[in-house]
């Protein structure tokens, strides 16, 4: 009886083992091939500055105070620059959704990576667009 | 043994930089191979949670909630929530009560199969570490289409949810559902066939039910001793919609030792709670009513609280998880929140529990209750 067993066993893993062999990997080849990210991703955040009214309600949302704002920054009629602390920020989406005006929005984008520290620091140059230089590492260059 | 390796004891640190001790460490005191005495030890993870709660506005706190346990993410933020509703007298939608059990399910699934895969490399079957975790991605990616993140999910706010469903979500859910069903009854059956797994777990770190009761023990690990003590069935929450349904608690008896469990029993059951969980959802998945999906009033209701205490409470993948919270009038963040987890309790039982067994079976008794650090260090 034991043998029978264990051949079944045996049958059953080798189904299985082969099951896996045969279906696509569940691995990406990055940062070469990437996934596709879902609609509501909450990656980094993308400020539309026409649109903001400088009503801080972003800034008070935010439970880490990765969010800070110069209220004196214009550059149309009541807009602010937002200064976003990547270091701190948790990607919780308090502050999109407390954003009234469509002014602030998480993106697709999640790999933020950088060398330096204090590159994690998101002035309004780099809030407001999602263009970067792309990464450059030993002569290749990635996305 | 000869009577001098007996006089001679040698103390060793489990942890914390152990690959199993993700965040504790546990001082054993080894007589030959045997563990003589066990000294666990918290504070290795410790992040003044219940502090950082204190600084925290009231749609805020689950956050910090939610980070104590990531594997259960929709069910360790769900205290605060329910505490914050009580205070305030908050109503939740109908729509919201189901999609939130809904979630919390599949989290305990999700979470559930983790356990299986991490608990599976401790004994040594890798296979069974990577195979569990291959459909756990699918309910992640469930997940992620739900609410944006895989992990830390945000997903419940006092008077509702943040997210609400949509066809993607369903089809994700639903294919990670019949993934799941589809193979897991051939795994487990494979694993607890295994002469292997059967002889490194059977009559490992077993108690008594009058034992675990004493422990203040909770979850799958009582439930393994034959006592039906379960939170959703004995404490139905009205914002939540386990009465909506049928459903028996799982509980497992053992035929060789009744009324007592070790780890085999405790896996048996965490695979029936597992069945069980798919068998809510189910059942839950049709009964989606359509309306709003959080309490319109909630947001302006939330911003400052009356006074007031309350306890939250729900039960979890690893046991009972409660909060207390006490707000002053008017104040815009608690005055006290006080976490109960449920870890504490079982990784503190190891001291009862190991003396006796073999050092290799430490990490097994260890394993078998399923502590989380974050659950102890808050
Ligand atoms: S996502 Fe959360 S942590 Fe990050 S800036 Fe927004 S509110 Fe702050
Ligand atoms: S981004 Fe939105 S919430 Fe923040 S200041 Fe501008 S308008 Fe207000």
């Amino acid at each position: 009886m034991g043998f029978f067993r264990n051949l079944g066993d045996i049958f059953q893993i080798l189904r299985h083992v082969f099951r896996q062999v045969m279906s696509r990997p569940f691995t990406y080849f990055y940062p070469f091939e990437d996934r596709e990210y879902p609609e509501r991703t909450r990656g980094r955040h993308i400020h539309v500055r026409e649109k903001c009214t400088a009503c801080m309600q972003c800034v008070r949302a935010c439970p880490n105070v990765a969010i800070s704002i110069d209220k004196s920054d214009k550059h149309y009629e009541k807009d602010a620059a937002l200064f976003f602390d990547y270091t701190r920020c948790i990607f919780c989406g308090m502050c999109t959704q407390a954003c009234r005006f469509d002014a602030l929005f998480h993106t697709k984008v999640v790999d933020i990576s950088e060398g330096e520290r204090e590159d994690l620091l998101y002035g309004p140059d780099k809030i407001e667009t999602l263009d970067r230089d792309p990464l450059e590492w030993r002569g290749r260059r990635f996305r | 043994m000869s009577p001098d390796i007996l006089d001679e004891t040698t103390e060793i640190w489990f942890g914390p930089q152990h690959v199993s001790a993700h965040g504790w460490a546990a001082k054993l005191t080894l007589v030959g191979d045997f563990v003589v005495e066990c000294d666990p030890n918290a504070g290795y993870f410790h992040r003044s949670a219940e502090k950082c709660l204190e600084f925290r506005n009231f749609r805020q706190g689950a956050l910090i909630m939610e980070r104590l346990c990531m594997l259960e993410a929709f069910l360790a933020e769900y205290p605060y929530v329910q505490a914050v509703e009580k205070i305030a007298g908050l109503e939740v939608p109908e729509r919201a009560k189901v999609m939130r059990t809904i979630m919390m399910e599949a989290s305990r699934i999700h979470s559930l199969q983790f356990w299986w895969g991490q608990f599976s490399a401790e004994l040594g079957l890798f296979a069974m570490l990577l195979w569990p975790w291959v459909d756990r991605e699918f309910f992640l990616d469930a997940f992620e289409e739900l609410s944006g993140s895989r992990h830390a999910v945000s997903y419940s706010t006092p008077g509702g949810v943040k997210y609400d469903f949509n066809d993607k979500v369903l089809e994700k859910l639903d294919i990670a559902i019949a993934r799941f069903e589809d193979r897991m009854p051939v795994m487990r059956d494979m694993l607890m066939g295994s002469p292997t797994f059967r002889a490194r777990t059977e009559g490992i770190g077993q108690y008594t039910l009058k034992q675990g009761l004493k422990f203040g023990l909770s979850g799958p690990p009582i439930k393994a001793c034959g006592l039906p003590m379960d939170l959703r069935k004995d404490a139905p929450d009205p914002n939540l919609a386990y009465d909506m349904i049928d459903w028996e608690v799982p509980v497992t008896e053992s035929e060789e030792h009744p009324g007592e469990s070790d780890a085999y029993d405790r896996m048996v059951q965490r695979f029936r709670e597992m069945e069980t969980s798919v068998e809510i959802i189910r059942k839950l998945l049709p009964l989606v009513p359509e309306g709003p999906i959080v309490d319109p009033k909630a947001r302006g209701k939330s911003n400052r609280l009356p006074e007031g205490e309350a306890y939250g409470r729900v039960e979890g993948t690893r046991g009972i998880s409660t909060l207390w919270l006490k707000t002053t009038e008017k104040a815009q963040t608690p005055y006290r929140a006080k976490i109960r987890g449920p870890c504490f309790n079982s990784y503190y039982s190891l001291k009862h529990l190991v003396p006796g067994a073999k050092f290799a079976d430490f990490i097994v008794v260890f394993g078998s209750l399923d502590p989380y650090p974050g659950w102890w260090d808050r």
